[in-house]
């Protein structure tokens, strides 16, 4: 049992405050007992200190290890933005997004003072109707270009059936004529043959 | 020291904000310390290895809930605490907490059969230490090798500085008893 002032094994352990430790130092360098009972103490510490630390046998590993990394979204998420191009054409997608967005499901825009380049880009975006009537507008004009073309090629065929028509009546007619020519030459011919030979000098 | 604690709780501070760099250098700077310390209550490298890596996954798992850095010590070590306990459970699940240590070896610590600590102190060591119960030893380790204050001890251990002063007195009567002796002829 120590007489010291303070319990010797707080002063033992550093768990005292400074002014109470001094006293307890002072009480041990005057009295054996509490002497001999910190030298035990002392020798116990001594002799656990003689388990040295182990260096750990392996690191441990984080880096290079799948589960200390973040999610794949985060990751997507940190590399995306991390990057100005990308940025730029995410803010451009987003604010198409928003145009498209806007004519589709908002009738026309009432005016309101709002930023110059707000009004400029409703300006520019047609309503649903303008769109219908531009729409109308195009097939109707298609549906007549279509007409015009299809009376124009009837016409055209009837003018190729006409020239062929021209065309083979004249053939018709050449014919006629080549076989007249041929029948007079036959009868001229027939006329050769039937003619005597007009006299020469040696019957004379 | 003051330094390197201002060092740890920036790193910490990066780290719950999702830096893996600082975490893996808070980590290097507290592995050698975390291991010894399973080291010493579980008796087993392999175990301990495996624990430390455990504990330090479940350290940055809750990172952010550790409000005040400057307790990163204590809840680290609190952490270490349960994970070695929750696994002597699951060993020995129908026994005692005040049961729950590994076997001790009159050999000193062994893993596969071979003594880890061959110098006859080192023996003479661990078979005082191995004697102690679970909650003596853990108590000798925190404060003797690891350095904590009663009041960091009663947080990691989760129990008042009445309890830990008792288990600790205890323990040092018991160790005085074997280790002094031996101490004195081992020296001298």
């Amino acid at each position: 049992m120590s007489c010291s002032p303070f319990d010797l094994k707080e002063y033992f352990l550093k768990e005292l405050p400074i002014p109470q430790a001094a006293q307890v130092e002072a009480h041990v360098n005057m009295c054996s007992g509490c002497r001999e009972e910190l030298d035990r103490l002392q020798l116990t510490e001594a002799a656990l200190f003689s388990l040295r630390d182990e260096e750990i046998p392996q690191r441990i590993a984080f880096v290079s290890d799948k589960i200390f990394e973040p999610s794949p979204i985060r990751r997507w998420l940190s590399a995306f933005w991390g990057q100005s191009a990308r940025l730029g054409f995410a803010s451009a997608a987003m604010l198409s997004a928003a145009i498209v967005f806007s004519s589709v499901y908002k009738s026309a825009p009432a005016p309101s003072p709002g930023p110059a380049v707000i009004q400029r880009v409703a300006a520019v975006v047609p309503t649903p109707e303008e769109i219908q009537a531009r729409i109308d507008a195009a097939v109707a004009k298609s549906v007549d270009q279509a007409l015009t073309k299809s009376e124009k090629s009837r016409q055209l065929v009837a003018d190729l059936t006409r020239a062929n028509e021209q065309a083979q009546a004249m053939l018709v007619r050449a014919m006629g004529e080549i076989e007249m020519y041929q029948k007079h030459q036959q009868v001229h011919n027939l006329a050769n043959y039937t003619q005597p030979p007009p006299p020469t000098g040696e019957d004379k | 020291m003051i330094f390197r604690a201002v060092e740890d709780a920036d790193l910490i501070r990066q780290a719950a904000r999702g830096s893996v760099e600082s975490y893996n250098l808070l980590v290097s700077r507290w592995e050698k310390r975390v291991y010894n310390y399973l080291l010493r209550i579980t008796t087993n490298r392999e175990d301990a290895l495996d624990l430390t890596q455990d504990v330090f996954l479940k350290a940055y798992q809750n990172l952010r809930k550790l409000d005040d850095p400057g307790r990163f010590a204590a809840w680290l070590y609190r952490i270490a605490h349960n994970e070695a306990f929750s696994m002597f459970r699951k060993r020995r699940p129908e026994t005692d907490v005040d049961e729950l240590e590994p076997t001790p070896t009159e050999t000193g610590v062994t893993v596969g059969g071979s003594s880890v600590f061959p110098m006859e102190l080192s023996l003479a060591v661990s078979g005082a230490l191995g004697r102690l119960s679970a909650e003596q030893r853990e108590a000798v380790v925190l404060k003797i090798y690891q350095g904590f204050k009663f009041e960091e001890m009663a947080e990691i251990l989760s129990c008042p500085v009445s309890t830990i002063k008792s288990r600790l007195y205890t323990a040092l009567e018991l160790l005085k008893t074997e280790l002094a002796p031996v101490k004195a002829r081992g020296v001298s």
